[in-house]
Parts: structure tokens; C-alpha cells; sequence
């Protein structure tokens, strides 16, 4: 499919799914992603990875209740460094796979993966795992990509503290559902990185200039980029010399899977798994005062 | 001019070989497996004049890279210089590109044919006294380089062009297939970053001048200069594979004018000079001329290098290493130059090296960049790593994996992360947690090393009068091996706030201090 008809598909798409919403009957199969209230978080334990996806994204009532069928989900892991999966610089391949499998089981028309690596980007994708993870799939639907140079798009961001504008990756913003699926990792500046920084991962420009004030630049894209659902892989932290490691030593295994709406909830939620509290991350911070998503723990919902 | 078999023999293998190693040169590129599956650097190896440079270099002879080439030699002394007329890639250029710049038909005196002979002689005395030029010459050498260099980034921008243009001039029908077709082209027959090099231009003027000669003498490079050529040349003398008549013809004398290496002279057919084209089978009038094996003891016509000449040659070759070395060491003078892991220590690299520009197409950072003059006055087209530009991949061996000579050792993936290729220095005026008071973290977070190498000190700092904490980074000397990605990621623009020099890298000779020289 080209670009065009893509943007015109999407486009016709979101229209029928505005007027469907219109009818009151509708209603009351709204997505409880878009629910008011507390928001729902999933935290589950387990050692066999792909049943512990299953187990986390059934506590929010499945993969059907953010995916509806025919529709283009983006799904944004972790590649960014050229490590392997033990190493937990990045998501593991597992969850990525069996995230993709549940958005295709819920009717999704095309999954696209992609991320703005560190390294190169040929070699992060093949040493992460999530190339031969995604291949084994055999799936016409779904594509790994690297990113297309001429995708990127400058946006204005309403209410930016840090950034009045930046390049933004324009499939991310084109896809009706944007799953972002970080691994959780020590930070040296940041001190954690998560699911807000991973979104670092589908802007373009100069990204080593956002450090220098990390708390408010996240806040700023993260208001552009609307995550549907965050999926945190904690099945193994890197909990020093992060964010791209290289020590088995650093690495914790936790076996643990977070996932919610709220990204910001999803963020002070894996704070905690380093003995930290949400109010320490001033990226949580940022984002809960901005709007993002709720910091305080006890006003979430645990599912 | 008649059809004969053996034309269209000839034009088939130079086309096969050219179209061999263009796909070969294509698979020099990192394409999802840390080990190239296929010999890309095979035009090399079956290349004498890498083989003699090798010859020519301090340590032993690389048996296992360049038996091919002494495989070569040994078919040259059967058949000629089949070689020139039949594989060499710049030959099927110049026959092919001939056409298109106009030939020209000047006849030059036969002296010409010396020069080739006189360079190669000069450059094997000058090897002797420890600088190999043999690479600037060589012309598989000039082939691979222009290509990698000039015409396959040219190649890529204007593929890239149109692409783009497509892509954002969506046009019915056309743009869906061109935008179809983009990542098959991009992952089987584009590089998969644009390639930049600092001697782009340059090497592309080189080549064309090459070319042109084309319009002054047909296959002048190869009859008049190549040194290449001249060493097969040296072989066939004797070849076994004659051509019938072994003379200019008493009632014809076609060949004399028609012969596109002027081998048929009065004379006699000289073997050294004959490119094997074959042309001659097909425009005799009569249908006379073949090539059969004959025996040994008939030799023909020898190379005319007169005394004067070969003593000036040996002369002048043996005078350009002492010459050469009247400047200061290279690495001394520019503390930037930086080898890719693995090279060699500097001396022996420079003869080593045949300036191929195999490491540069192959590595996947773009961090290796033909030299100018930044490895002193022999340096030209060596390979350095540029970090500002590219740095060099912690997990990748390409360039050793290419190399012909092992001028850029093979080295396995433990090896080469141990590997000293220089040491990355802060500019404190520059780097903003010192100079601005900002915190940055970029080069401590890409610094690929497992035990980082660079590391942060949290420390008070006044800044505009005002006492901050701040996290200070900081190299740790024994661990930063150089690889350059602080310098490539640095965001501060222009000069990086960090440089890689070429302090302590492991290929240079030091004391047996274990801890290094600063303890």
C-alpha cells in the first residue's frame, strides 16, 4: 500500500469510526482505554513470557478492547541498541512477538514495528532478537521497517515547555493505535528510562539535544504521540550502567509485565521495581502535571 | 570485421567478470550476518601486484589470502595476458567506455611501452626502501576505488532522487510501484546509507583522466602505463600460447595498424604485449591468424628495456623511501590519525595496503575515509577513521573480514573489542556540563564498552557565579578503546566536544608497562 491510499484509507477509517461513536448504542463498547476515571494497570508475574503477555493484557480485557479489527496498530518496542536480549537494553523479542500475535488475533489489518536506533539500526534489529522474532511470525501483516528518512514531520506542540516544535516519524502518527512497549532501564540522567522515553524513539532531529532538559522534552512529545496502550517489559531490568548496558552483572530479572493506558502510570508503576518512588523521576513529574497520566499510584486502578 | 568465435568468447568473460565483481562489490556490505559469506575482496586476491606489495611488506607472506594471485601468474605464463584482455574490470571499462568518450588512433612510439616496466620496477625498488605505491597504480586498485568513492555514492544519490521524487509526488499508477520497489532496492542493491567520502571528486577526476586517455591511444593505460599489466608482461614473454603467423604478414600488414596493443610489429608477435583480444581472428583477410600451444623453446620478441632506463628507474625508486622520510611521523604530526582496528602498526600498514578501498565500501559506520594527506605524503587513499563522520560499530569485523593484504587484520569479535584504535578526549571549553553548566549524557550513554569508558563524577561547578551539582563526564584510559561514537553523537555542533586521538592505540610499539603510560 502507498502513502497516499493509506492517508486517504485512514482518513475514511477515522471518519466511519466517529460517526459509528456518535450512535449512543455504541457507547457502552467504548474503549475503557478512553474511560474516565481511574485508570486500569495490569501488573503480572510469570517465567514463561509469551503466557505472561497473554495473562497481563487479558486483566485489561484483552488485546480487543484497544485494537478493533481492520485497523493499523504501531507497535513501538525498544531496538535501540545493538545488544542482545539478555543484556535488557532492549524489549525482549518475546513480548514483542506475542504483542504483535494479540493484535492480529484481535483483527488488526497491519502491525508496523519500528524504532529510531542508537546503533546501527541492521544490527540492532537483528541482535535484539526482534527481527527473527517478527520472521518467525510468517505474517504478511505485519512488517518490521527501518525508519524512512523522508517520513519525519515537523509539528508545531501545543503548550511545548522545552520544544516549540520537532520532527515527528508521520506512520506513528498515522496509525490508529500506538501500542509502546519499552523495556525498563537505569538512566544515567534521567535516572529510569520507560515508556515516555521510548517515544524517543519515533521522533527525528537532533535527539541528544532533548537532555538537556529530558523531564519536559518528554512531557512535549508525549503530548503529540498518544499511546494507547503501554506495555512495560520488566521480565528483566537494567538496574545500572544504562540505558545501553553490556553487563550481565547490571541486569535484574524481575519477571514482571506492566501494562495500562496511562503512560504515566505505567512509568511510576516500573519506577517502583527499582526502589524508587514516581516522585523521583521528574519525567513522571513532568507528564502527570502535564496532563499525560496519573503519577500517584493509589489512583490507579489494579486490575 | 568477421565474427570469430573467440570475439565473442572474449567479450562474454570480460563482460561475466565485470558484472562478477560489481556483484561482489554489492555484497560488501553488512546485510544482517556479522560474517560476509562471500569472498568480496577476490578481485584482490587473485591481484600480483597485492601479492608483491605483500611480498614487499615486514612479517610473512599471506599464503591463505593470495594463493589466487600466484594461481594467476602461473595461467599468465601459459596463456599471456589473458588477464588484461579478458578479466581485468578496468579493461572492460576502457573497451566499454571507449565508445562512448571516442577512441583515438594516434600511434605512439613503441618506446611508450616501457614506461609501464619502468613504474613497476621503481616501485618494487622503492618497496625495498619501505613505501609501496604499487596500490596508487594498480588497476584493480583504481577500479574498486572510483567505484566505492565516486560512482557507487552517485549511483545512490541519484537512485535515491528519484525514489524521493515519487514519494512526494505522488503520481497514479507510478508512484505506488516506485514506493513498492523502494525497500527491495534498498536492502539488495543500494547502500543502505548514503556513502560519503571526503575524496569523492578527487578520485572521480583520476579515473575520468584515465578514461580519457581512451580518446588519445586505444587501451593506452594498459599498453603504456599500467603496472599490472607490466608484470604480466614479464610472465608471457614465454607464453605458450602462440599466435599464428608469429610475424607481420609480407603481402597484408593489416595487423600492424588494426592490433589495439600494437603487438604485431615487424619483428615478430610480441607476447608481452598481446592482450589476448582476439580482435585479429576475426579482421584477417585471409583467415590465417590462430593460437595454439607451442613448445617452450620458441620465444619471441623480448621487452625492450634499455639499461639506462631500468638503472634511472632503480634509482629514482630507491631514493623515494629515504626522501619520503625526511617529514616527521605522520602519527606524531596528526594525533588524529586513526587506523581501523586491526590495522597493522603504521610502517608495515603503508606497505601493506594497496589503497583498494575494500574497508571503506564494507564498513557499516561510514567511519572509514580515504586520506589525502593526513597520513603524510604516501598516505593517499589509505583508509582512516573519521569519528565525526562515522564510528566505528563495538559489535562489527568487516574491515579485517575485506582486507586483502592484511594490512586491517582479521581479528574475532573478543579480539577486536580489545582493541586500541585511540583514546576520546573532552574539550572542556566545548562539552556543555563544563562549559554551560547543562547536564548531557550522550556520549556516556553510546559508550558501547561494557565497563563504560566513560563514566560521570558528580561534582560542584560554579557556573555564572553560582555553585551547581552537576554529573561530569570522564574517559577512563584503560577501558575507551576509541571506537568514536562520543565523537559521532556529540551533540554540540561543529567541532565534537570529544575527539579521538591516536594516543596509546594498541598497534604501536611501547614499553612493557602493564598499567599504561600514565600508571
Amino acid at each position: 500500500m502507498d502513502r497516499r491510499s493509506f492517508i486517504r484509507k485512514s482518513l475514511t477509517g477515522t471518519l466511519a469510526a466517529s460517526s459509528l461513536g456518535a450512535l449512543p448504542i455504541l457507547d457502552l463498547l467504548a474503549l475503557p482505554a478512553l474511560a474516565a476515571g481511574a485508570p486500569p494497570l495490569a501488573v503480572r508475574q510469570g517465567r514463561d513470557i509469551p503466557a505472561l503477555v497473554r495473562e497481563t493484557i487479558a486483566a485489561l480485557n484483552g488485546m480487543e478492547s484497544f485494537v478493533l479489527p481492520g485497523e493499523t496498530v504501531v507497535i513501538k518496542p525498544n531496538i535501540g541498541w545493538d545488544r542482545t536480549a539478555d543484556l535488557a537494553a532492549n524489549t525482549h523479542p518475546e513480548v514483542v512477538r506475542t504483542l504483535v500475535e494479540l493484535c492480529l488475533e484481535a483483527g488488526a489489518r497491519r502491525v508496523l514495528l519500528f524504532d529510531r536506533t542508537c546503533n546501527d539500526a541492521r544490527r540492532c534489529y537483528t541482535q535484539s532478537g526482534i527481527r527473527a522474532a517478527i520472521d518467525s511470525l510468517g505474517s504478511d501483516r505485519v512488517r518490521l521497517d527501518y525508519m524512512d528518512r523522508r517520513a519525519y514531520q515537523s509539528m508545531v506542540i501545543r503548550g511545548g515547555k522545552a520544544f516549540e516544535r520537532w520532527e515527528f516519524y508521520l506512520p506513528a502518527l498515522e496509525a490508529d493505535r500506538y501500542i509502546n512497549v519499552p523495556v525498563a532501564k537505569h538512566h544515567s540522567i534521567s535516572r529510569l528510562t520507560m515508556a515516555m522515553k521510548n517515544t524517543m524513539g519515533v521522533i527525528g532531529g537532533n535527539r541528544g539535544r532533548l537532555h538537556h532538559d529530558i523531564a519536559e522534552a518528554l512531557a512535549d512529545i508525549n503530548s503529540v504521540i498518544h499511546s494507547t496502550l503501554t506495555v512495560v517489559d520488566a521480565t528483566r531490568i537494567l538496574v545500572a550502567n544504562g540505558p545501553q548496558g553490556g553487563r550481565l552483572k547490571d541486569v535484574r530479572t524481575t519477571e514482571t509485565l506492566i501494562a495500562t493506558p496511562d503512560i504515566v502510570a505505567a512509568d511510576a508503576f516500573a519506577a517502583t521495581l527499582f526502589g524508587l518512588q514516581p516522585d523521583e523521576i521528574s519525567s513522571v513529574v513532568a507528564g502527570a502535571r502535564r496532563g499525560l497520566g496519573t503519577m500517584d499510584l493509589a489512583q490507579v486502578r489494579r486490575v | 570485421m568477421k565474427a570469430s568465435p573467440w570475439l565473442y568468447a572474449r567479450k562474454a568473460s570480460q563482460t561475466l567478470c565485470l558484472t562478477g565483481f560489481l556483484w561482489l562489490f554489492l555484497q560488501t556490505e553488512y546485510r544482517g550476518v556479522d560474517e560476509l559469506p562471500y569472498p568480496v575482496s577476490l578481485l584482490f586476491r587473485i591481484d600480483p601486484l597485492a601479492a608483491l606489495a605483500d611480498f614487499f611488506a615486514p612479517g610473512s607472506f599471506h599464503w591463505q589470502l593470495l594463493w589466487p594471485s600466484l594461481l594467476v601468474l602461473c595461467l599468465t605464463v601459459i596463456f599471456g595476458r589473458f588477464f588484461c584482455g579478458w578479466v581485468c574490470p578496468l579493461g572492460a571499462t576502457l573497451d566499454g567506455c571507449g565508445l562512448l568518450v571516442g577512441r583515438g588512433h594516434r600511434a605512439f612510439a613503441p618506446a611508450w611501452r616501457r614506461v609501464k616496466y619502468l613504474l613497476l620496477i621503481g616501485f618494487s625498488a622503492a618497496a625495498l626502501t619501505g613505501v609501496q605505491l604499487l596500490g596508487l597504480f594498480d588497476p584493480l586498485a583504481i577500479f574498486l576505488r572510483s567505484l566505492t568513492l565516486a560512482f557507487y555514492p552517485v549511483y545512490n544519490l541519484g537512485l535515491n532522487e528519484v525514489f524521493d521524487w515519487f514519494y512526494e509526488h505522488p503520481v497514479p499508477l507510478i508512484s505506488p510501484v516506485v514506493n513498492q520497489a523502494y525497500p527491495l532496492f534498498r536492502d539488495n542493491l543500494m547502500a543502505f546509507h548514503q556513502p560519503i567520502f571526503s575524496l569523492g571528486l578527487f578520485t572521480l577526476v583520476v579515473f575520468l583522466l584515465i578514461l580519457l586517455l581512451e580518446r588519445v591511444e586505444h587501451r593506452f593505460w594498459c599498453k603504456n602505463l599500467c603496472p599490472l599489466g607490466a608484470l604480466f608482461g614479464l610472465c608471457s614473454r614465454h607464453a605458450l600460447l602462440q599466435r599464428t603467423p608469429d610475424h607481420l604478414c609480407a603481402d597484408c600488414q593489416v595487423c600492424r595498424a588494426g592490433c589495439r596493443s600494437g603487438a604485431v610489429r615487424a619483428e615478430g608477435h610480441h607476447r608481452s604485449e598481446c592482450l589476448l583480444c582476439m580482435d585479429c581472428t576475426g579482421y584477417c583477410p585471409e583467415d590465417r591468424v590462430s593460437f595454439n600451444f607451442k613448445s617452450l623453446s620458441r620465444s619471441g620478441p623480448g621487452v625492450d628495456l634499455q639499461r639506462r632506463g631500468i638503472i634511472t628507474s632503480v634509482a629514482a625508486g630507491l631514493l623515494v623511501g629515504p626522501v619520503v622520510k625526511i617529514g616527521p611521523e605522520s602519527y606524531r604530526q596528526n594525533p588524529y590519525l586513526i587506523r581501523p582496528p586491526g590495522a597493522v602498526p603504521e610502517t608495515e600498514f603503508l606497505q601493506r595496503c594497496v589503497r583498494c578501498g575494500e574497508c571503506m565500501k564494507v564498513c557499516i559506520g561510514r567511519a572509514v575515509q580515504p586520506a589525502l594527506l593526513e597520513a603524510g605524503p604516501v598516505g593517499l587513499w589509505t583508509p582512516l577513521v573519521v569519528p565525526r563522520i562515522g564510528y566505528c560499530e563495538y559489535n562489527c569485523t568487516l574491515c579485517g573480514q575485506v582486507c586483502p593484504t592484511g594490512a586491517i587484520r582479521r581479528l574475532d569479535l573478543p579480539q577486536k573489542k580489545q582493541v586500541v584504535i585511540g583514546i576520546a578526549v573532552f574539550d572542556k571549553d566545548r562539552c556543555l556540563p563544563f562549559a554551560k553548566g547543562i547536564e548531557c549524557l550522550v556520549c556516556e550513554e553510546h559508550c558501547p564498552t561494557g565497563d563504560k569508558a566513560i563514566v560521570f563524577e558528580e561534582k560542584g561547578l560554579l557556573v555564572d557565579g553560582e555553585l551547581r551539582r552537576l554529573k561530569l563526564p570522564k574517559v577512563v584510559d584503560r577501558l575507551c578503546i576509541g571506537c568514536g561514537i562520543c565523537e559521532t553523537k556529540c551533540p554540540v555542533e561543529g567541532v565534537s566536544a570529544i575527539r579521538v586521538i591516536n594516543e596509546g592505540e594498541s598497534r604501536r610499539e611501547r614499553s612493557g608497562l602493564v598499567a599504561g603510560p600514565y600508571g
